[in-house]
Parts: C-alpha cells; sequence; structure tokens
C-alpha cells in the first residue's frame, strides 16, 4: 500500500573505497535498512561502521575519484532509484528534498560569507526566490531555529556566533526548503552537553512541525533513547540489528547491541569492573547477572597526598596600541587529593579545567597559588628542584594520536623515562621492565619495535598508560583520557586505569566532559564553571543532590538512555 | 585598526635601522676603499685624498653614518659616480618605465593564474591536471634567460614583430610598442610558477568541509567553484601578490637590461658593474621601505577579505 | 585482551622509500640527477672534461649531425709548411725550433676538426665537455650553497621557534631586515661589495642570503610540534630541552627541510646561471652554463645556436628531473597520509 512506502529504501548497499592502484578497502559490505515516513531514526555505529559512509552515499557526497560502488546497491528515495542518476540530477535533490547537516558547524560553514547570505542561498537556488524574499524567509527560519536577535545575526559571520549558534544556522540551511528527509550526521558531539540537549530538542520539534523525517547519526546508543522512533545499529559496515526504538533498547536481540548498552558507565550502578565487549559477546555477561559494586568516597581517615590551594591561571591576550587584557583561565581552585582515590574534575568546554591538571604538572605556570606534595610546594620549586618530582606525578592527554611521538618505536617511547630518571641498572633490564610493561596492559611483545601509527586509538592509550607505568608515578592526571574512544574501547581502558590503581595505589585527577563516565571513576567530584569551582562532593551525593544550579543544569542534560 | 597601523610603524623602525646598519657596513666597511676606484688607474696619492675628503670617508664611522641616515631622510645622495646624475633623479625617472611594464605583468598574469588555476580545479586528480603540472615544471626548468635569448632573436630580430629594444618619449607607446615584448616574455615565464601556487591554493579549499556542505545544498560544481572557493582562494592570492610587488621591481631587471628599457632594475645592473655606490645604496634603502609598507598594506587587506581576522 | 599485530611496521624513511620506488616518474628523474651527479664527480676528479680549454675544433665548428660549414673548412687543414724563403732572416731559426719541437713530441700543428659532438664555441673549444665542466660548477654551487642555506635555516629557525621570547625577537629582526630586501638585490649588492670573484664568493652570498626561506618554515613548524601533546609529554616525563628540541621535535621536522632542501638546489642553480652570464659569478677562465649562455647570445646572431641549445637543454633537463623527483619525495614523506 502506498501510504506504507517507506520514504527510502536502501537494499545491498556496497561501498568500497580505492587506497592505491591495486588495494580498495570495503566501508560498507551490503546493508540494507528503510526510513518510513515521518519518523525519527537512529543509525547507530562506532568508528569504522560504515554510518556515515552510508548517509554520504544517499546524498551523493561520496568522493567520485576514490569510491566504488558496487553493482547491485540500490538507494530508493520515495519510489525512485538514485544510484545510476547524473550528478546533476542528484544534486537537484540535494537541499531541496534531502538535506544534511553535518559534526563540525565551524568548518562547514563558508567562513567569509555572511549567515544570511548562505542561507539565502538555498532559497534562490531551489525555490528561485529574489533578494527580498530570500532575506525575508531566512529571517524567519533564524527565529525558528532560535537564533536570538535574528535581524542582526542575518548578516554576521560563522566567526561571530558560538558553536551551538552555528549549527542552528546549519540547521535553518538545511530545512529552509521543507525538505522530506534531514540527514543529521552527529550534529552534537562536538558540542557541550548542555548545548547538545537544546540541538536535540530543536530537531525533534522541527521533525514534528514539517512532518519530515530524520535519519539521525551517531556512535551513542544512550542519545537516541528520547527522540527516536526506530534505531538501527551497525558495525564493522554490516546492520546488526534494526527495529523499533523500544525493543532495540529495551530488549535487544543482537549481542553487539546489548555490548554498546552495557559497556557504558550507568548513573545508577558502579560494578568493580565494567562489562566489555568481549564478555557480552562471549555471553560471560548478561543483564540479569548482578555485577559485585564499589563504593567509592573520600573517608576521613584518608591521608592527603596533595593539597592544592588558591591554583590560579591567567593568559594575556593583546589589546589595544600597547595595552595586555587578562584572561584568567583558572580562578582559585582548592582541593585535595587523599592516596588511592580519585577526584574527578567536571565541566564543559572553556571552564578551566584542562588547565589545572597542565598547571599542576607545570605545563604551564601557574600565576597563583599552592600545590602542597610531601609538605613541599610544587608550584613554588625551581625547575632542578622539581625535576625529582617529575616522575611521580605523570598525565596522559586527550588525542591517543598526539601524544606519542610519530618517529619514535614503542620500545623508544618506553625506555626514554627509564634512562631520563634512571630508573633499572642497564639497558637490558630496563628493555625487560618495558616488555613486562606492555603484558600489563594489555599489548602484545612486537609491539615494542612498532611505531605508533600501527595501532588504534585504545592501543595507544595504552602505550601512553604504559609509558607513565616506567615511573611508577604517585599521582596520574587523567586529562580527558578516554573521551576520545569508542564505548567498547573505554570501557576496557577504564577498567585498566581500575586496576592499576588498584594495584599500586596511586591517585588520580580524572578530567572529563563525560559525566556518567566521572561518576563512576571518581571518589569525589569538582564541577567547574568559567574558571572556579561551583561545587565539590562525594560523588554518590553529588549525582543524588546537586546543589548548584550549574551542576543541576548539567546533570539534567544527560540523555537518558531508554 | 588607527592603534594596528601605528604599532606596526613603530614595529618597523628597528627593521629599517636594521637595514641602515646592514648598508652601511657592507659599503662602508666589507667593500673596499672606494676612491681608488674613482681616481682612475693613474691617479696620484693627492688625488686619491681629495676624493676621500670629498665623498667624507675621512671621518669616524658614527659621523658616517650620521651623514647616511640624514641621505635617507632627505632623499639626497649627492650624484652618481659613474654619471654624475643626481641620485634622487635616476631614482625618479627610472620608476616610470619600469611600472609601466611591470603594472600590466603583475594584472595579467595574476588573472591569468586564478582562471587557469580554477580550471584545472575542476579536472583535479585527472591526467591532464598532472600533465598540465609536468608541463609547469619543465616550464619552469628553463632558464628565463633563454626564453629572452630565444623570443628576442625570433620575434624581434627574425620576424620583426617587435622592436628589438629601445625605449621612447611617450607613454603610450612605450606600453603598445616598447613594452609587448618584455610583457609577453615575463607571462610566459610566470605563468608556470603561478600556476602552481595557485592551484595549490584552490586545491586546499575544495578540500575543505564548507565545499561539502554546498554540494549538500544542491549548488551546481561551477557555482561552488567560482564563487566560494575563489572567494576563499583569493586571501591567499591577494596576500602573495601584494607581498611580492616590491620584488618585482627588482626581479625584471634581466628583462630591462635586454629590451634596453630605463628602468630600476637595469639601473641596478649598470650600478653594480660600475660599483657606483650610492646609487646601490639608495635603491637598497628604498626598495626594503617599500616592502616593509607593503607587506603592512598586504596585512590590511588580509583583513579586509578575510572576516576570520581581526588586527588588534 | 591481547591482540595480534603482523609485521614489523617501517618508519617514515623506509615508508618513503617504498611509495617512491612504486613511482615511475620519481625513479627516472632520479636516475637522471644521479647521472648528473655522477658528471660531476667525473668532471671534479678530472677524468672527464679536464680539457675543455683545448681548442680542439675550428672556431664556430657545427655539431655532427649537422654537418661541417664548408665556409670554415679551409681553417681547419693545417697550413702548408711555407717553403724556405730565401729572403727569410728567421727561416733557419724557425726550422731550429720545429725541429726541437718534433724532438719532443709536439706534432707540428694538430689537425683542427671540422665537426664535434655537439659543436664548438667561438675558439673551437668542445661544447659538449664545456657542458659538462659547466655543469660541474653550476651542480655544485647550486648543492653547497643549498646546504648552507638550509642548515643556517634549520639550526636557526629551531632555536627561535622552540624558545621563543628574546632570542625569537632577535632571529625575527634578522629575518625581517634580510626579507625586506629582495633576494637578487641582496646579491647584487653583495656582489658589488665583495671585489673578489670566485665559486666560494657565489656559495657564500647565496648561501648567506638564502636561510630565510628555510628559516620560517622550520621555525613554524618548531612553534607547531612545541605545542603537541607528544611534546609536552616528553617534557612531562622530564625530558630537557635540549632533547625535546633535537630527539623529539627535529626527527618530525627532518622531512620539511630536505624538501626545501631540494627547492633551493633548483633555485640556485638558477641563480648561479643568472648571476654568471651578468658576469658577476665565476670569474673568467671557469666555465658555468651561465657564461655559456653568455657568449651564445652574441653567437645565435650569427646563426650559430648549438651553444646555446647545449647549456639550455642540460639545465633544463637536470632541473626538470630535480624538480620531479622533489615533488614526488614531498608526497611520499607526506605524514598527513598518517
Amino acid at each position: 500500500m502506498t501510504f506504507d512506502q517507506p520514504l527510502l529504501e536502501v537494499r545491498d548497499l556496497r561501498v568500497s573505497f580505492r587506497i592505491d592502484k591495486k588495494r580498495s578497502f570495503e566501508a560498507v559490505k551490503g546493508i540494507s535498512f528503510s526510513l518510513p515516513k515521518n519518523a525519527t531514526v537512529a543509525l547507530v555505529g562506532e568508528s569504522g561502521s560504515g554510518k556515515s559512509v552510508s548517509s554520504l552515499a544517499v546524498m551523493g557526497l561520496l568522493p567520485v575519484e576514490t569510491t566504488i560502488m558496487h553493482e547491485g546497491s540500490s538507494i530508493r528515495f520515495d519510489g525512485r532509484e538514485l544510484l545510476g542518476q547524473s550528478i546533476e540530477a542528484r544534486r537537484k535533490l540535494c537541499g531541496k528534498d534531502i538535506a544534511m547537516i553535518f559534526q563540525e558547524p565551524m568548518s562547514s560553514l563558508n567562513p567569509v560569507f555572511t549567515v544570511g547570505f548562505q542561507i539565502g542561498e538555498v532559497l534562490r537556488q531551489h525555490l528561485g526566490m529574489d533578494k527580498r524574499q530570500a532575506r525575508a524567509r531566512t529571517l524567519e527560519l533564524l527565529d525558528e531555529v532560535g537564533i536570538p536577535d535574528p535581524a542582526n545575526k542575518i548578516d554576521a559571520y560563522p566567526s561571530q556566533m558560538s558553536g551551538g549558534q552555528q549549527q542552528r544556522v546549519m540547521i535553518a540551511m538545511a530545512i529552509a526548503c521543507e525538505p522530506r528527509l534531514l540527514i543529521a550526521d552527529e550534529p552534537t558531539t562536538a558540542l557541550d552537553v548542555t548545548i547538545q540537549k537544546q540541538i536535540m530538542e530543536l530537531i525533534a520539534r522541527l521533525q514534528k512541525k514539517h512532518q519530515m523525517s530524520v535519519l539521525f547519526i551517531t556512535h551513542d546508543l544512550g542519545l537516541v533513547g528520547e527522540i527516536a522512533d526506530r534505531v538501527i545499529v551497525m558495525r564493522h559496515g554490516e546492520v546488526r540489528e534494526e527495529g523499533d526504538a523500544a525493543q532495540v533498547l529495551g530488549q535487544p536481540r543482537d549481542a553487539y547491541t546489548r555490548a554498546l548498552l552495557h559497556c557504558r558507565p550507568r548513573l545508577d550502578e558502579r560494578p568493580v569492573r565494567l562489562p566489555v565487549i568481549d564478555d557480552v559477546l562471549s555471553g560471560r555477561y548478561s543483564p540479569e547477572i548482578v555485577l559485585p559494586q564499589r563504593s567509592r568516597g573520600y573517608a576521613p581517615a584518608d591521608d592527603n597526598l596533595l593539597v592544592v590551594e588558591g591554583l590560579q591561571k591567567s593568559f594575556w591576550l593583546r589589546e589595544g596600541l600597547f595595552g595586555k587584557r587578562e584572561f584568567k583561565a583558572v580562578k582559585d581552585v582548592s582541593f585535595t587529593l587523599p592516596r588511592g582515590k580519585t577526584l574527578g574534575v567536571v565541566g564543559e568546554s572553556g571552564s578551566g579545567k584542562t588547565t589545572v591538571g597542565l598547571t599542576l604538572l607545570r605545563l604551564h605556570r601557574a600565576s597563583g597559588g599552592s600545590a602542597l606534595f610531601e609538605g613541599r610546594d610544587l608550584l613554588a620549586m625551581s625547575d632542578r628542584e622539581y625535576q625529582a618530582y617529575k616522575r611521580r606525578i605523570q598525565i596522559i592527554f586527550q588525542n591517543p594520536y598526539a601524544s606519542l611521538n610519530p618517529r619514535f618505536t614503542v620500545g623508544q617511547i618506553l625506555l626514554e623515562p627509564m634512562r631520563i630518571h634512571r630508573i633499572g641498572a642497564n639497558d637490558a633490564e630496563r628493555v625487560e621492565h618495558a616488555h613486562y610493561l606492555l603484558r600489563r596492559v594489555g599489548l602484545p611483545e612486537q609491539a615494542f619495535h612498532r611505531y605508533p601509527h600501527e595501532f588504534s586509538g585504545g592501543q595507544r592509550q595504552r602505550i601512553a598508560i604504559a609509558r607513565c607505568l616506567t615511573m611508577k608515578p604517585e599521582i596520574l592526571v587523567c586529562d580527558e583520557s578516554v573521551s576520545a574512544l569508542d564505548v567498547s574501547v573505554q570501557a576496557q581502558v577504564l577498567n585498566l586505569l581500575q586496576d592499576l590503581q588498584d594495584e599500586y595505589r596511586m591517585s588520580y585527577i580524572f578530567i572529563s566532559h563525560d559525566l556518567s563516565v566521572v561518576k563512576y571513576i571518581s571518589d569525589r567530584v569538582m564541577v567547574m564553571h568559567h574558571g572556579s569551582v561551583v561545587e565539590m562532593a562525594d560523588s554518590d551525593e553529588l549525582y543524588r543532590n546537586p546543589r548548584h544550579p550549574y551542576t543541576q543544569t548539567l546533570l539534567n542534560a544527560i540523555p537518558r538512555g531508554a | 585598526m588607527v592603534a594596528y597601523i601605528l604599532r606596526r610603524l613603530w614595529q618597523m623602525l628597528p627593521t629599517m635601522a636594521g637595514v641602515v646598519v646592514l648598508v652601511f657596513v657592507l659599503f662602508n666597511w666589507v667593500g673596499g676603499d672606494p676612491s681608488y676606484l674613482l681616481a682612475g688607474k693613474m691617479a696620484d696619492a693627492q688625488a686619491i685624498a681629495n676624493i676621500r675628503t670629498q665623498l667624507g670617508l675621512d671621518q669616524p664611522w658614527y659621523v658616517q653614518l650620521g651623514i647616511f641616515v640624514k641621505q635617507i631622510l632627505t632623499f639626497d645622495f649627492g650624484n652618481a659616480w659613474s654619471t654624475g646624475e643626481p641620485v634622487s633623479h635616476i631614482l625618479s625617472t627610472r620608476l616610470g618605465p619600469s611600472l609601466t611594464v611591470l603594472v600590466p605583468l603583475t594584472v595579467l598574469e595574476t588573472l591569468i593564474g586564478i582562471a587557469l588555476a580554477l580550471a584545472i580545479a575542476f579536472v583535479r586528480g585527472s591526467l591532464t591536471d598532472r600533465l598540465v603540472m609536468i608541463a609547469c615544471t619543465v616550464g619552469m626548468s628553463i632558464s628565463i634567460l633563454v626564453y629572452i635569448i630565444v623570443f628576442q632573436y625570433g620575434l624581434a630580430y627574425k620576424l620583426g614583430l617587435f622592436p628589438v629594444q629601445g625605449w621612447g618619449d611617450h607613454f603610450l607607446e612605450n606600453l603598445l610598442r616598447y613594452a609587448t615584448l618584455p610583457i609577453l616574455i615575463g607571462l610566459t615565464v610566470s605563468v608556470a610558477p603561478t600556476l602552481r601556487l595557485f592551484r595549490s591554493f584552490v586545491l586546499d579549499e575544495v578540500g575543505q568541509d564548507y565545499v561539502r556542505t554546498a554540494r549538500a545544498k544542491g549548488l551546481s560544481e561551477r557555482r561552488i567553484v567560482w564563487v566560494h572557493v575563489l572567494r576563499n582562494a583569493a586571501i591567499p592570492i591577494i596576500t602573495y601578490v601584494m607581498a611580492n610587488l616590491p620584488a618585482l621591481l627588482i626581479g625584471a631587471f634581466l628583462l630591462e637590461r635586454f629590451f634596453g628599457i630605463p628602468g630600476i632594475g637595469r639601473e641596478v645592473i649598470l650600478a653594480v658593474e660600475r660599483s657606483d655606490f650610492p646609487v646601490i645604496k639608495a635603491i637598497t634603502v628604498y626598495v626594503a621601505a617599500a616592502t616593509m609598507v607593503f607587506n603592512l598594506l598586504a596585512d590590511l587587506m588580509y583583513q579586509a577579505v578575510d572576516p576570520r581576522v581581526q588586527l588588534k | 585482551m591481547t591482540q595480534t599485530i603482523e609485521n614489523a611496521s617501517p618508519g617514515l624513511w623506509a615508508l618513503a622509500w617504498r611509495r617512491l620506488r612504486a613511482d615511475r616518474i620519481a625513479m627516472a628523474s632520479l636516475a637522471v640527477v644521479l647521472l648528473f651527479l655522477l658528471s660531476v664527480l667525473l668532471s671534479a676528479t678530472g677524468l672527464v672534461a679536464a680539457d675543455w680549454e683545448d681548442e680542439v675544433a675550428v672556431n664556430y665548428a657545427p655539431p655532427t649531425f649537422v654537418g661541417p660549414d664548408p665556409a670554415l673548412a679551409a681553417l681547419g687543414r693545417p697550413s702548408a709548411p711555407t717553403p724556405p724563403n730565401a729572403f727569410d732572416p728567421l727561416a733557419a731559426d724557425i726550422a731550429g725550433l720545429k725541429a726541437e719541437l718534433a724532438r719532443h713530441g709536439h706534432a707540428a700543428q694538430a689537425v683542427k676538426a671540422a665537426t664535434l659532438p655537439f659543436g664548438a664555441d667561438k675558439w673551437g673549444h668542445d661544447i659538449v665537455k664545456k657542458t659538462i665542466k659547466g655543469g660541474q660548477t653550476s651542480i655544485v654551487v647550486g648543492l653547497i650553497a643549498a646546504l648552507v642555506a638550509v642548515a643556517l635555516g634549520t639550526l636557526f629557525g629551531a632555536v627561535s621557534g622552540f624558545y621563543g621570547g628574546k632570542v625569537d625577537d632577535l632571529f625575527n629582526w634578522f629575518y625581517s631586515i634580510f626579507t625586506s630586501i629582495p633576494s637578487i638585490l641582496m646579491i647584487l649588492t653583495v656582489a658589488a661589495v665583495l671585489q673578489t670573484k670566485g665559486v666560494l664568493t657565489i656559495v657564500l652570498i647565496l648561501g648567506l642570503t638564502g636561510w630565510t626561506g628555510p628559516y620560517r618554515l622550520i621555525r613554524a613548524e618548531y612553534i607547531k610540534h612545541k605545542a603537541r601533546e607528544y611534546v609536552m609529554a616528553a617534557d612531562a616525563i622530564g625530558a630537557s630541552g635540549w632533547r625535546r628540541m633535537f630527539s623529539h621535535i627535529l626527527p618530525n621536522v627532518s622531512h620539511v627541510a630536505l624538501v626545501q632542501m631540494s627547492i633551493l638546489v633548483v633555485g640556485f642553480i638558477k641563480a648561479e646561471v643568472i648571476l654568471s652570464f651578468l658576469g658577476f659569478g665565476v670569474p673568467v677562465g671557469v666555465v658555468s652554463w651561465g657564461s655559456m649562455l653568455n657568449e651564445a647570445q652574441n653567437e645565435l646572431i650569427l646563426g650559430k645556436w648549438w651553444q646555446l641549445a647545449a647549456a639550455a637543454s642540460a639545465m633544463a633537463l637536470l632541473v626538470t628531473a630535480f624538480s620531479l623527483f622533489a615533488d614526488a619525495l614531498r608526497d611520499a614523506l607526506d605524514p598527513k597520509l598518517k
């Protein structure tokens, strides 16, 4: 029956990319799914799942030179076959019947044209409007997507707007011609969690108002529960599960889907070990199993390893003819860190949380305050005096692709700190120790001779952890260390960090914007906003009874799974 | 904005001072005593001593430096050692012919470069693209001397299409008759490197995310390249052209020499051949000043065309 | 939890070499460049073209493939020995001299060739030998000057970019001075001031004025890398500034220096040719492609094109091959692919 005909029907889609003259790589291995009219469908998958490639194939935006679309692939939009049509014919649909918004709004907007010009362009191209009509309609659209003061913002440049506003502009551009299908490729991933909520609500509202279908692509299964009617789960170029949202999220049939749901730390429980993908796929874990829980919190008997008082960091920006303006990144931060415990530092971008970590390690020079370690102020020491303390407080960075020297082998990376601090009597002992640590963090022996680019993100983080372990630090700062990792890998690294803390009694300062992860791993949580600490409490207490309004906003913005 | 300009001008002072010192050191210390050169081969000690006094070479170095600075500020370098013509007169009369060749050359070169670069962008990665790039490489590997010699011989001497050399008195006559062949050669020599450079600017833009968005909006490939990409690529192109202008003044020296065009470039060569220090000093210092001013103008233009940049 | 990884991963240079080997144009260009370098070596050691100054042909002898010029043929033949003249007061002495020379092995006036493989110049020098010898001059100047410029530029750029502050200000001051004077003007000015001519002079002039390009690029690279996490990590584990600058950052930046050097070699060869053409380069008596082009300028009007063709095509061939190889090298080293 016609009213049941899906808006978009994908059959046996197979897409490969040419790497060089001989080799190619299959990104999408023959998937099929369909999108009903007037519904929101979530396409969920981790990196390398093929979800973005599939959506770009629908739009016809895959690079012509390197893409191989295999025979038998079919994409039907409203009954019409798209593949095989000319580029011009497909372009006619783009922006008009099918529209797309992307992950990075800053780079997705043309920096040299005003917002009004870019939105107006779509109206003039597809609807034939003239300049005045386009401008009037653009103002309406800006208002509809929630841009404050549209009359002025219409002539603004993208660089003059915040990330959230830029994404709203992208959405306005996309819905300008009332498309039947809106594809949203990770639209909120680059945004803060409070903005994320607003954008999600906006998309849901627009979907209902314009009666369009939305294909919402994301890596976060927990995000889609509130807006999706149907859910499709992809892994390694294949569809693992497809069905109504309630069913997929409540009673997933596929083991991988189950793994995605259960490997994330939840707000209501804290198992001693997080289940990882392998546990779920092999059947060792299932939701009925009650996992032993771990309780966390500071105890009065704790012996304080680090006492930070009044930490400040300012950056100077040039202003006027000769003047300088002070930007206070960190304003008066104080906390204590007992041995063997974890302090979580949570906040959005610009909160100053990363600067706190870097300043403690003296990678930035603090503007004020003290950090007492064993009675001595780390921030006041000379460089020479501090050299002896360097091995005792270490850091793991966020970006696993940038924190290892691409020209060093893993072996060289591990040996260097040992040589600098003269750990081990000779190189033979150090190599022995390096091999031991590689095993400890779960990497194979041969890794010693390899270069970082051979490893995945999760593996590189483990190499970084092993590097820190060579020095047996007492304090480890984890600066968004799992944020760049896929959910399945996150759980593994978090478990590793837990094990190491139990074994070596290290103290962690865990910096992150991800509230669920922070609650899971922290004993005490410090909430930062614009450089100041707005609330600090034991993690269970904080999530149960947030007192500061900002904390409450943050917690409300956490997407609920199902 | 005004604050920015003032600050930049202020920052130029140490650089200008450095240039003055460098030129001074080069000519008054590294360079030999010019009095011998000027006195001629058979001069006696008295004549040489007279010349030294005349040039002020018997004064202590800081006095000489002071004289030099005064010369720069008053545009008065005295007379050229070889011809006796006042240096300031030389500079003012040679600028015109140089510009008659350079301005049309730069304008044409930039426009042709942009057009070709955009055209190539449509076929990027294809065989045509690679062949054109190889052709550019080959073209760039032939010395400019060869181009000039062959073109002058072939088109002017043998075929008589253009005058072999010379310069006239009237601007229009110069532009249309004498400057044409030099401009033609200049274009031929510069098309390859310009195309390569502009092509890289354009390709950098074509790979950006906003181009993907433009396609997603359903815009035609043509509109994307000529409106969206060009507007962005114009930024590095403009800054490149602006920053290179002063260097062009001197760079045309070969063309001027071969074609007998009385421009600044040819003047420099003559001065070097004759060891005419005042002329070389004056040109060096003023060209350096012009370069700094043009760099400032380039930065101001950059701010005007790129809304992301806010100069403070 | 352990995963398997295949064979030992190659480093940057091994990977680049693999990519280059697969590129046919790159390999062909490399072969041509090596050929030229070989000729430089042979010429410098005197094994080849050492006798370029011998006047072995008639003046302006055409190339063999063109055929001898009948107008000049007469000059080639050794003059018939003039019969002893009874009135010639020196006849007896000359005869005695000739007998002396013959005893020492000098043949009486060698035959001058009517054609040579690529012709002869005004004095009858072999163009092929001149081209090889000239190539030696131009290439050696280009290579050494490029080496000097890149070495200076890298050192200054590294120190400037890494340490910043006053050191950076100082080097930037030098940089702005040197770049506000167009390089050609700079070169000509220094040439005017230094009265001594010679290969060493040109090398110094080019090297000491050419450091600015590499400086700017290397400095920018150092500033970029210094902010990267792996350098911050090295700082965190206790690596000294020196160690970070040379053990950590330099290997990540060396490919930029190498590409810069290949660009400069090309630029300096071209500059040397122009300088020698104008007479500011090599002294009289030393041959370079530039001096050959200088002579060729006048020869062309007489219709003698072979010296121009030889110098121009040799230079074009080398520079093309070098440029193509440099492009391929840059693409092969491009870490963006990682």
